[in-house]
């Protein structure tokens, strides 16, 4: 067998059975081999930062592993936003590049660029495979180290020589894993029995270790009142009653001020995040912390723990819930001061009863989550439609909601819906988009026809870059500055032209209607959703600011009045 | 270039012991920068496939979160900082 070879080889040894690629020069060996492999799918997307997001939405919506191949120079280069975006998110990926045949590295030759050096910041592990003989070890480490412990990608650079290269060499298979034993945990339940006010703080680690139901059973054990991040969104099932919300930024009101009240926080599988946290000095003033995650490294990162817990989730959690089965937590007064600040602090969405009134972000979002199946998935872009759908979505389980949390890559979510589309034939996919993000990564539109894949488009269309026009707005005196997007394509027109039937929505009496049919449809549709450009997402924390410092649109309000007063 | 920061800042001797691979050195410093640290010295030696290095680095932050942080690359084996140093490093051309 060539090295091409050996990969599919590995392919076939690790069941992974789609990846989302684009040929070119140097990769050319690997294409060739796949012509005769009928148990490899190979997804052809129209650009490489399609595939590395393609890739990057199957491994989230599957938990399996993501692959995604381009050729050298400009191939490897495309890709880098969408391995970023994973590296971020702690998505498991696999990335496998052309290069240049090994005697003209270092030469400047035709499409050689040094991937190896230039991406050493967003991966897990990279390689540069020097030798046929030593590709198939390597790539059984590499699809080891990028689903093991912290997930990550990982990057393998093959020179086109070494896809050529006959070798006999086979893998000798990976030391298996020892079973994951439980860390002491005396001290945090100690602590947490101890707390007449603990809040449990979950985040995307729950989900990337495949630990949602230890996390469930956790929550409905202790009832504990909490919160989760962005990526923790649907930890807790649509159902959980303890659920504040997601806190931070655009959190809901209940779930900052349990941070700012409570006396302990219970961190799993969460980093920290200066969107989650705001103003570090100003988070959780009242509270000790307890962090529990798979990697060393966020433990005293950003903020101080009194008790740190390296492990394996699920293992951590199944120990904690039988500690509180034995010990229940005596926090009755907390619960119910959580809970009348849900009842007042949750996140609330108007329907606008007048039938002809513009349609809403929030508004239109409720409805989609009333009426969209339970195991729908919906992959966001960035921005204001990301808030609103993080804010107003109810969300049963954390793999329906795909969202670009830590790098925020505007164009995720088009490549995403098909990644996840892949990974899961017969779910309702669709993906929640503005008009800014939508064109980023538009060209997919025809990897969704070619494939017919059914996914629903919906495109949140206000004519600007919502989000900063909001940011200029309250924090740059409203000083407009390159946000206008009112010179759009017509964008049913542009889906036709893909032949993708659309349509277009910009009254309340639409929403439901256009919603029905767009799920009703046995294909792909789009659905153009007209807003105001004036809508913002309430509530909001200043960049830099302390999460007390909320401000929500009757705030903002009251402060234009007496502005235009005086 | 040289800053007043850069001066004012503690210094700290770190050693690390990694796989002797491609791209190896630029992996560990990518980290020692990225989370906010300087070299102000650094010594290299190779033996059986590993790359022993000791460092001199200075920055504000804390020490141990850049000790973390290369623990967890895939080719380091270990690493270990040594006791403080008291007197600021020679200044950084």
């Amino acid at each position: 067998m060539n090295g091409a070879q050996h990969i599919l080889e590995a392919f076939h040894r690790h069941s992974i059975q789609t990846v989302f690629g684009y040929p070119g020069g140097c990769i050319m060996p690997l294409y060739d081999a796949l012509v005769d492999d009928v148990r490899v799918e190979h997804v052809l997307c129209r650009h490489e930062q399609g595939c590395a997001l393609a890739a990057d939405g199957y491994a989230r919506a599957s938990g399996k592993l993501g692959v995604c191949i381009a050729t050298s120079g400009p191939g490897a280069t495309n890709l880098i936003t969408g391995v970023a975006n994973a590296y971020q998110d702690s998505i498991p990926m696999l990335v496998i590049t052309g290069q240049v045949p090994s005697a003209l590295i270092g030469t400047d030759a035709f499409q050689e660029t040094d991937v190896l050096g230039m991406t050493l910041g967003i991966v897990k592990h990279s390689y540069l495979i020097e030798s046929a003989e030593e590709l198939p070890g390597i790539l059984e480490e590499a699809i080891e180290l990028a689903q093991s412990g912290r997930p990550g990608p990982v990057w393998i650079d093959i020179p086109k020589d070494v896809l050529l290269a006959e070798t006999t060499v086979l893998p000798e298979p990976m030391p298996a894993q020892p079973q994951a034993t439980c860390p002491e945990l005396s001290d945090a339940i100690a602590l947490l029995c101890a707390a007449r006010k603990p809040l449990l703080y979950s985040g995307g680690g729950i989900n990337l270790a495949h630990a949602e139901d230890s996390f469930r059973e956790f929550a409905k054990c202790s009832e504990l009142p909490a919160v989760v991040t962005l990526k923790g969104i649907g930890n807790a099932g649509k159902h959980s009653a303890h659920n504040l919300g997601m806190l931070g930024m655009h959190g809901s009101r209940a779930a900052n001020r349990a941070v700012d009240e409570c006396d302990l926080l219970l961190v799993i599988g969460a980093r920290l995040d200066d969107r989650a946290t705001g103003k570090l000095d100003g988070f959780a003033p009242n509270a000790r912390t307890i962090h529990i995650d798979a990697d060393a490294a966020e433990f005293n990162k950003l903020r101080k723990a009194e008790i740190t817990i390296r492990g394996d989730l699920n293992v951590i959690l199944k120990e904690l819930t039988q500690a509180l089965r034995d010990t229940p937590l005596a926090i009755n007064e907390w619960r119910k001061q959580c809970q009348n600040w849900r009842t007042t602090g949750g996140f609330q969405a108007a329907d606008n009863e007048e039938p002809l009134a513009p349609i809403t972000g929030p508004a239109f979002i409720s409805q989609l989550s009333r009426t969209a199946p339970d195991d729908t998935i919906i992959a966001c872009d960035v921005g204001q439609h990301q808030m609103w759908v993080a804010q107003h979505y109810q969300f049963d389980h954390p793999r329906h909601h795909l969202t670009s949390g830590g790098l925020g890559t505007m164009g995720f979510g088009l490549p995403a819906a098909i990644g996840a589309q892949f990974a899961n034939r017969n779910s309702t996919v669709i993906n929640v988009t503005g008009d800014g993000s939508f064109m980023m990564n538009a060209q997919e539109l025809a990897t969704i026809r070619r494939y017919n894949l059914p996914v629903k488009l919906i495109i949140m269309d206000n004519q600007c870059l919502g989000m900063v026009r909001q940011q200029q707005e309250l924090f740059y005196n409203n000083r407009e500055s390159q946000i206008n997007l009112d010179d759009n394509p017509d964008f049913v027109a542009m889906a036709r032209a893909f032949d993708i039937p659309a349509l277009k929505i910009d009254r309340t009496d639409q929403v439901r209607r256009g919603i029905e049919t767009i799920l009703a449809y046995d294909g792909p549709m789009l659905l153009h959703v007209a807003i105001a450009r004036e809508e913002n997402v309430w509530p909001i924390v200043k960049p830099g600011g302390s999460n007390k410092e909320m401000i929500d649109e009757t705030r903002r309000t009251a402060a234009d009045k007496k502005e235009k007063i005086a | 270039m040289t800053t007043e920061s850069s001066c004012k800042a503690p210094s700290y001797n770190i050693t690390c012991r990694m796989s002797h691979e491609a791209a190896a050195l630029e992996r560990l410093c990518q980290v020692v920068r990225v989370r906010g640290f300087r070299i102000a010295k650094m010594a290299v030696d190779s033996a059986d496939g590993a790359l022993n290095i000791a460092l001199t680095i200075q920055g504000t932050r804390p020490v141990a979160m850049l000790q973390s942080q290369l623990e967890k690359l895939h080719t380091v084996a270990e690493v270990k900082l040594a006791a403080p140093v008291v007197a600021a490093a020679s200044r950084i051309a």
